[in-house]
């Protein structure tokens, strides 16, 4: 710089102190120090490691990963904005309003960024505007703006694949969740197989004494089970297309074989459903028994799943908001109506 | 005598400036640019028309016009698909309730937002990766989401689903929705997801969900909720943690014009009121 550079360079550029910024990408920028501090992390740095910190390119603040340069000159926009004293409160808000207006993308990244900077007012900011554009959208709407993939339905359909136990070793709460229900409505057919008649005794006795043979058996039935299971599960995937109806209308199916059980022998205690997704009791979970029951009476459960979970879509959350569809609950059998009075008490 | 004639001309106006008065009000038109309350608005608009539109005075059926053409306006914005059948029911009473010019005016807005919607969708076809958010931002933005659409993001994907089972999400909606009537037994590792839910199939309050609009005894007036508290501040401070009555549609519009209709929604409350609960927090 020459002497006449010099001369025209005002005095309070000289008084300002500037610190060096470095961001991920390995860019170095400078900056006024008094914006700079305005984020308490960059104050932090400074703070805890000396005046010398940020103070020439070589010592540069290194910033957090998720601080890229275009989301800090906008971060810089706001401190330098707000870090003036004098300004109103409605100024500020006006400010801010016209600040968070940008497309979703770089509303997720300020906020990121300015998390990571601890700048709190800004996080606020950046949050709110998120969750207006997240009110009152359904989740397939969500899904779409923030280009999130589905993988809720694909990981409980998966699930769905077969009736059996599945090995649980993380011990994770779905699973154990799901061998429950499992195990119950095996449970529930089976009962409902003892209810019809004595020949399931006959067969009982069968399997007691043919348990080693049933042992070495075990490959061939659980084919046969699989292959059964996965033609009725097929049937019940077709009428769906919404990821909680599995779990839901599974449960349904056994409340409805409970129902209709019940209404044959009597009185039964009726596990609200709710109760039956968060608080089962501990069935035998392991071993299996087969199924074989006669296709009959496997149509008609089949049959009241789908009625189910078809009128479950129908009545579903996402469209009982303004746009709900009639819930029509058409009575399905007695057992059907009763369970609904049941819980409405 | 003529105070007789006189008296009888005289009730008949100050009904028809009762009625505008209320309407302006309601501020059905303020909502329109709102996401959330959009739909309200529209179905409000539709049932003050399918009531009785041709007995309402003229200048009231002027103010309804102009919601009516700022609503198809305002519909491309609305990104939603409850923005869309709300406007469609809409329009399906502007075409069976309104005048021939009117009426064209109005369908001819409608078609155009119709065009511009189109429009929007077609622009958004690109592959956008976003960053992902930690998981407590998640928390944060959850944190002033009302029931409805938190419900919505628990069904988004699985780490949303995981976010959304925050115990601190539901203590507050808990606080906000019972803590006036519901004495609660707070213990270590209380599951709020669940006490809340409990709550709420208790009361069968499923118009929370269904419903932008209450009444506040304080300024005694219908509004707009604002986190089920009137906007007024001094109402506010008045009322402390009492939240204010929901109103339904169909109260809103027999409110405006003291009718009695009945919703024809009532008597599936009590399964979309199951439904909501059906779907597992997936921990």
């Amino acid at each position: 710089m020459s002497e006449a550079d010099m001369a025209i360079i005002k005095p309070e550029m000289m008084m300002k102190s500037y610190i060096w910024l470095e961001t991920t990408d390995g860019s170095i920028q400078q900056v006024e120090q008094e914006i700079a501090m305005y984020c308490p992390m960059i104050c932090h740095e400074v703070l805890q490691k000396g005046l010398g910190a940020g103070s020439s390119k070589n010592c540069a603040i290194s910033l957090p990963q998720r601080v890229n340069p275009a989301m800090l000159s906008l971060i810089l926009d706001y401190c330098r904005f707000h870090q003036v004293p004098g300004r109103s409160n409605k100024e500020r808000k006006v400010h801010d309003e016209k600040f968070i207006r940008m497309d979703t993308k770089r509303l997720c990244e300020l906020a990121s960024a300015a998390d990571s900077l601890q700048l709190k007012p800004l996080v606020d900011l950046s949050s709110r505007a998120l969750a207006r554009i997240i009110e009152g959208k359904t989740p397939e709407e969500i899904r779409e703006i923030f280009h999130l993939p589905d993988d809720l339905t694909e990981f409980i359909f998966y699930q769905e694949e077969k009736l059996e136990p599945l090995k649980n070793l993380m011990d994770d709460p779905r699973i154990r969740l799901l061998n429950r229900l499992y195990a119950k409505k095996r449970k529930e057919l089976k009962e409902r197989e003892k209810l019809k008649g004595k020949e399931v005794e006959e067969r009982v006795d069968e399997r007691s004494v043919d348990d080693l043979l049933s042992f070495i058996n075990g490959k061939d039935h659980k084919v046969v089970k699989t292959s059964k299971s996965k033609k009725k599960n097929k049937k019940r995937k077709e009428h769906k297309n919404k990821v909680s109806h599995n779990l839901h209308s599974k449960q349904q199916g056994v409340q409805i074989v409970d129902e209709t059980a019940s209404s044959v022998g009597g009185v039964s205690n009726l596990p609200s459903m709710e109760d039956d997704i968060f608080s089962l009791k501990t069935d035998s979970e392991d071993g299996y028994v087969d199924d074989g029951m006669d296709p009959v009476l496997k149509e008609m459960l089949d049959r009241e799943v789908e009625d189910f979970a078809r009128r479950l879509n129908s009545s579903w959350v996402l469209s009982s908001g303004q746009e709900r569809q009639p819930v029509h609950f058409s009575i399905n059998g007695n057992g059907a109506t009763r369970r609904l009075t049941a819980i409405d008490d | 005598m003529k105070p007789g004639i006189d008296d009888q001309s005289k009730p008949q106006t100050m009904i028809q400036e009762k009625y505008t008065k209320r309407y302006q009000n309601l501020k059905v038109a303020e909502a329109l640019s709102n996401n959330h309350l959009y739909p309200f608005a529209c179905n409000e608009l539709s049932s003050i028309i399918d009531l009785g539109y041709s007995q309402l005075p003229k200048d009231l059926k002027a103010f309804i016009f102009r919601d009516c053409l700022s609503a198809f306006r305002l519909l491309p914005e609305m990104n939603t698909s409850a923005a869309v059948s709300a406007a469609n029911l809409l329009v399906k009473s502007v075409e069976s309730a309104f005048p021939k010019q009117k009426k064209n005016l109005a369908i001819v807005e409608f078609k155009q937002a119709k065009v511009a919607l189109k429009r929007r969708t077609k622009s958004h076809d690109e592959h956008i990766d976003l960053p992902s958010l930690p998981q407590d931002i998640f928390v944060h933005i959850f944190s002033f989401l009302d029931l409805y659409s938190l419900l919505s993001s628990s069904q988004v994907s699985r780490s949303w689903n995981q976010a959304t089972s925050e115990g601190s999400l539901w203590r507050s909606l808990f606080d906000l929705h019972f803590s006036h009537k519901v004495l609660i037994h707070i213990y270590p590792g209380i599951d709020w997801r669940e006490a809340f839910k409990n709550e709420y199939i208790l009361y069968k309050s499923s118009k929370m969900l269904r419903s932008g609009r209450g009444y506040c005894s304080y300024c005694d007036s219908v509004v707009w909720h604002d986190n089920l508290r009137c906007p007024k501040k001094q109402c506010r401070l008045k009322s402390g943690k009492k939240p204010l009555d929901l109103m339904l549609t169909h109260e809103v519009v027999n409110y405006l014009l003291g009718t009695t209709s009945s919703s024809d929604e009532s008597d599936s409350e009590d399964e979309a009121v199951r439904g909501l609960w059906a779907y597992p927090t997936l921990q």
